[in-house]
């Protein structure tokens, strides 16, 4: 994904001519020919990387922009630089003590300026990537995981499972394998809605309440998924930390000693089988809704059946979102024509990742998927 | 972000002026919805017929909009979804929560 920047100049020319620069050097740009063109399209758009903006502007300047965007809480970080002609000493100082990053001059060979531009980005990707790994470590420490190291080993089953952030940010997708005993597993998807970090830290929560509902449910003996899913909807109901944040989840049960599996869901996408016989995708919708949107709630579960060498996958919402040139668009069946082509070159699942998002199709959101088989040797 | 809004009688019906309802701006719609509905507004209509692609944070706010609305006795029509979001509207059954409707003409109906 392209970092996008935005320019603000009164100068069509001068803008064109930095536009194409940048863009032909990787960067998507916005252009604005005035503050107010600028506000506007900050208003209405996604927040750019980088905001670069000549001073000398009719109605409102450089400067008196800088000031306003330092008052908004959602855009006073944003990087900022000064590409201006008025370079008079005064100027340039006022203008760096408004946080400006740089204050450069537009005699400055177009070459030094992309320099100084792409310096930048990547000193401020570096600063979020040591952050990241900072509350990364931090998480760990507290063992705060949402996806984890490894799946369970079973007798009749391989689980394997993929987990991908979005623009190098931890989203709302979180993943769990809980081993009961040598017979007992259950596998959890769940995604929070929304993105980002909000969703990240939400993720925790959803995760600790369905860990317990599962742990007290199992402890009095009590295996059945609609239940479980009735008494973890009315805790997360009940719970006004989580009064306007939902939550969709997937709830497999493996019984590892009858190789069976037990489906139930809520608010999730369809889960999909691979009918091996048939060489076609079966899809098994639960009835559940979202997790904490109402307290009564009917929950079903469906056996899937699944013959050796047979699999099935659980996916989140970032699995069937696309955007394919400039235009985004949620699509299953797009998925299911790359899951059943891949299915029919009898290549591994775990290479639909490298499938769906290439250069012509970008990934938009976190993205995951857990894929489940039945063993084709049910003693190995 | 831009979203026009009109009254029919005692019927708001707020259009979303965008071609993506996104992260960038499902707070700012989820605020100014809520803040309708704590003037008094309870009858709604919410129409998506210039929006292209929606995301999950902006399905989060249309949810938490609906729930806070249920306990007012409030009514939301949902219109002029596309099909790719309608679909994905069925596939996770958020069309058992939110009532759909094809157009604003329907959806007037339901409040006649």
């Amino acid at each position: 994904m392209n970092k996008t920047i935005l320019l603000v100049d009164d100068d069509l020319f001068q803008l064109k001519l930095y536009e194409k620069l940048l863009q032909n050097n990787g960067y998507s740009c916005r252009i604005a020919l005035s503050v107010d063109e600028a506000e506007s399209i900050l208003l209405n758009n996604e927040i750019p990387d980088l905001i670069i903006s000549d001073y000398e502007m009719p109605d409102k300047n450089g400067f008196e922009f800088r000031k306003r965007l330092l008052k908004n809480d959602l855009l006073k970080n944003v990087p900022f630089l000064f590409l201006t002609s008025v370079n008079d000493e005064h100027f340039i100082q006022q203008g760096l003590d408004l946080k400006a990053i740089d204050y450069m001059a537009k005699d400055i060979p177009p070459a030094r300026i992309l320099s100084k531009i792409n310096n930048l980005m990547l000193a401020v990707r570096e600063h979020y990537e040591r952050s990241l790994s900072e509350v990364k470590g931090i998480a760990e420490k507290l063992n705060l995981r949402n996806i984890p190291k490894k799946a369970p080993v079973l007798k009749n089953f391989t689980i394997s499972y993929f987990n991908q952030s979005y623009q190098y940010q931890p989203g709302g997708d979180f993943i769990d394998f809980i081993q009961i005993n040598d017979r007992y597993t259950f596998v959890i998807l769940g995604d929070v809605m929304g993105k980002k970090w909000g969703a990240w830290f939400f993720s925790f929560s959803f995760l600790s309440y369905i860990r317990s509902a599962i742990r007290l449910c199992v402890f009095d003996e009590t295996f059945s998924l609609p239940i479980i899913l009735h008494k973890l909807n009315r805790v997360i109901y009940a719970d006004e930390f989580l009064n306007d944040i939902f939550s969709t989840l997937s709830l497999v049960l493996i019984d590892d000693e009858e190789a069976t599996v037990c489906y139930s869901g809520a608010g999730d996408l369809p889960v999909i089988k691979y009918d091996a016989t048939a060489r076609s995708l079966v899809t098994h919708q639960s009835t559940g809704i979202l997790l904490g949107f109402s307290e009564k709630v009917f929950y079903d579960d469906i056996n899937i059946d699944l013959a050796a060498g047979e699999e099935m996958y659980l996916i989140s919402d970032g699995m069937i979102d696309f955007e394919i040139d400039g235009e985004k668009k949620s699509d299953m069946n797009l998925f299911k024509e790359k899951l059943s082509a891949l299915k029919e070159r009898n290549e591994p699942t775990e290479n639909i990742v490298n499938d769906l998002f290439n250069k012509h199709t970008s990934q938009i959101d976190d993205c995951s998927i857990i894929i489940i088989k039945r063993k084709n040797d049910e003693h190995q | 972000m831009n979203i026009s809004k009109e009254k029919q009688g005692d019927i708001l019906i707020l259009t979303i002026e965008e071609k993506e309802a996104n992260l960038s701006k499902s707070d700012h719609f989820k605020e100014l919805v809520l803040s309708e509905i704590a003037e008094g507004e309870t009858k709604l209509i919410i129409s998506f017929e210039k929006v292209e692609y929606l995301d999950s944070s902006f399905l989060g706010a249309l949810v938490a909009i609906l729930k806070n609305l249920l306990p007012l006795n409030g009514t939301l029509r949902i219109t002029g979804l596309n099909s790719d979001i309608k679909n994905l509207f069925e596939l996770t059954r958020l069309d058992k929560i939110f009532v759909l409707k094809d157009n604003l003409e329907t959806a007037l109906q339901d409040f006649a």
